[in-house]
């Protein structure tokens, strides 16, 4: 009787540990949610081989399943509205303690970008001259340009690429075509960094992202950190890391990065593109490096890429995608021949 | 010279940052408000708190402390202050002060979308079982799936073991698979 307890006090045991390492293995997660056709191979197998161990593979499969709710449905302006009259307390009794809020008028307009923890580095000079008390920063096809601003924000400008701010609002950035940003924050002065193309402004705080803009469409892709963006109508998103925005004429998608999904990101030197067509690629190719396509074979364009392509000069580019996708590229005077 | 960004939100926010503060009240707002309705079923009160707890948060920030999880520090500190407000209404009744008393969540239809396992049972019926199950259960599988905090940080805002979320899960989910494969068949034999 004793040895039952003791052993059934065991087998619980293990159940729960079993069911723990069940909840927290990603491969029986795929298998779960069928992403994977080995995982889903794996699991099958294992559950046919261990026919006692039906009952927690179930039960960690009903977890992992779970319960799917609807998301929440409150407005924006609803959820703007209690902020704002949160912020009217505030300000009473800031004003009641007598205490003059730094930021007081700045309150009324909360289109604002927030720094986080920062270090101070040196001044670069501007590319061009100091005119107007405008600085620009401009790259030719194929350049590709490492900057840090004023405020110590690294920037990386991509091939045919502008960026541009006032003297006096170094972390104001006017940006067109494409560049990845290294923000830091200044939290003693409470600075904001906005990046601003066409489309939408970014709001920025201690983040690590990327800003594409061409074409009328401007894809933000976030590596790490929150950043907000403003659109043209005023409405504002959050992003996340993992999560891609892509805005053009009132059209929004937000998306999170998984395995299927298709995108690009420019970062260190590298594309990294993911399900991609090789017609896009091509394209985000001559807007870097100035060189349209021609197609030879057209059942080319729709194959697809997946992995990073060094972008250090258009020749090691070509090779790696050549390499990637098994075509041949031959660069013309003002053209690249694909077959 | 990488600091999570939770922990630089954080810090700007105990500054006195009114825009990290506004980030966090539009980021988290939805999700408390949902929580509290669900655990008072009174939107005036739920608001009413909300706009207390966020008041007395910032009014506070300098005493808060460090904070290692944004979310979970909002969703336990912002329990806590429903309860209290619900006591002063005397709502609920405390046998004692712990947290072992849970509100007595109820789950709709309309809070529920198309499911994985459970997709052959109407969304009504699922509400159904879902609400027989115990409090403690419910609450669980609503801040799991609903305001998607992890094992946890659900023991943190519930104040009981990791072990005993786990547990509470598994009972659940034993429960509702065998109530669902029980009623049809018998909903099957009913129609004989």
């Amino acid at each position: 009787m004793f040895l039952n307890i003791v052993s059934y006090i065991k087998m619980k045991e293990t159940n729960d540990q079993f069911l723990e390492k069940l909840l927290n293995d990603s491969s029986f997660e795929n298998w779960v949610l069928k992403n994977n056709k080995n995982d889903i191979v794996f699991w099958s197998t294992y559950l046919k081989n261990n026919p006692d161990k039906l009952e927690v593979i179930f039960t960690a499969r009903s977890i992992v399943g779970g319960i799917l709710f609807k998301k929440n449905s409150l407005s924006d302006v609803f959820v703007d509205e209690k902020f704002n009259a949160v912020l009217e307390k505030i300000q009473l009794q800031e004003r009641q303690k007598g205490i003059k809020l730094a930021h007081q008028s700045k309150i009324k307009t909360l289109k604002i970008a927030i720094a986080s923890i920062a270090a101070i580095f040196l001044l670069l000079f501007a590319f061009n001259g100091f005119d107007d008390g405008q600085v620009t920063y401009k790259t030719g096809f194929g350049e590709t340009l490492n900057l840090k601003l004023a405020d110590g924000t690294s920037v990386v400008l991509n091939g045919n690429s502008e960026i541009s701010y006032q003297k006096n609002t170094p972390r104001e950035v006017k940006l067109s075509g494409e560049a990845y940003f290294i923000v830091k924050s200044i939290p003693s002065t409470h600075a904001k960094f906005w990046v601003l193309t066409d489309d939408i402004k970014v709001e920025v705080y201690g983040t690590q992202f990327n800003v594409r803009s061409r074409d009328q469409k401007t894809d933000v892709l976030l590596d790490e950190g929150v950043i907000n963006l403003v659109l043209e109508n005023g409405e504002n998103k959050q992003m996340i890391p993992g999560e891609l925005v892509s805005y053009s004429k009132e059209h929004l998608t937000h998306k999170k990065i998984d395995k299927s999904l298709k995108y690009a990101q420019w970062k260190n030197s590298t594309y990294i593109f993911n399900n991609m067509p090789l017609e896009e690629v091509m394209k985000y190719i001559e807007d870097t490096y100035g060189l349209p396509s021609q197609f030879e074979n057209p059942e080319a364009k729709s194959l697809v890429l997946s992995g990073g392509i060094p972008n250090e000069n258009l020749n090691i580019c070509l090779t790696a995608i050549q390499k990637s996708v098994g075509v041949q590229i031959q660069i013309q005077e003002d053209k690249l021949i694909i077959n | 010279m990488n600091i999570s960004p939770e922990k630089a939100t954080w810090f700007l926010f105990i500054q006195g940052d009114l825009n990290v503060f506004s980030s966090l009240f539009k980021g988290y707002y939805p999700l408390l408000h949902n929580y509290g309705y669900k655990i008072t079923a009174d939107i005036a009160l739920t608001e009413d708190c909300l706009q207390d707890f966020f008041l007395y948060l910032y009014e506070h920030r300098k005493n808060l402390g460090e904070v290692d999880h944004v979310k979970s520090y909002l969703f336990v500190s912002f329990r806590r202050a429903i309860f209290k407000k619900l006591k002063e209404k005397r709502k609920f009744i405390f046998i004692d002060d712990s947290y072992e008393a849970s509100a007595d969540f109820e789950f709709s239809a309309e809070e529920l979308t198309i499911q994985k396992e459970f997709n052959l049972i109407q969304k009504s019926a699922l509400a159904l079982l879902l609400n027989q199950l115990s409090a403690r259960e419910k609450e669980v599988i609503y801040l799991k799936y609903q305001s998607a905090l992890n094992t946890k940080e659900i023991a943190a805002v519930m104040n009981i073991s990791y072990q005993s979320v786990l547990n509470t899960l598994q009972k659940a989910f034993v429960k509702l698979r065998n109530t669902v494969e029980n009623d049809t068949i018998r909903a099957i034999l009913k129609e004989l």
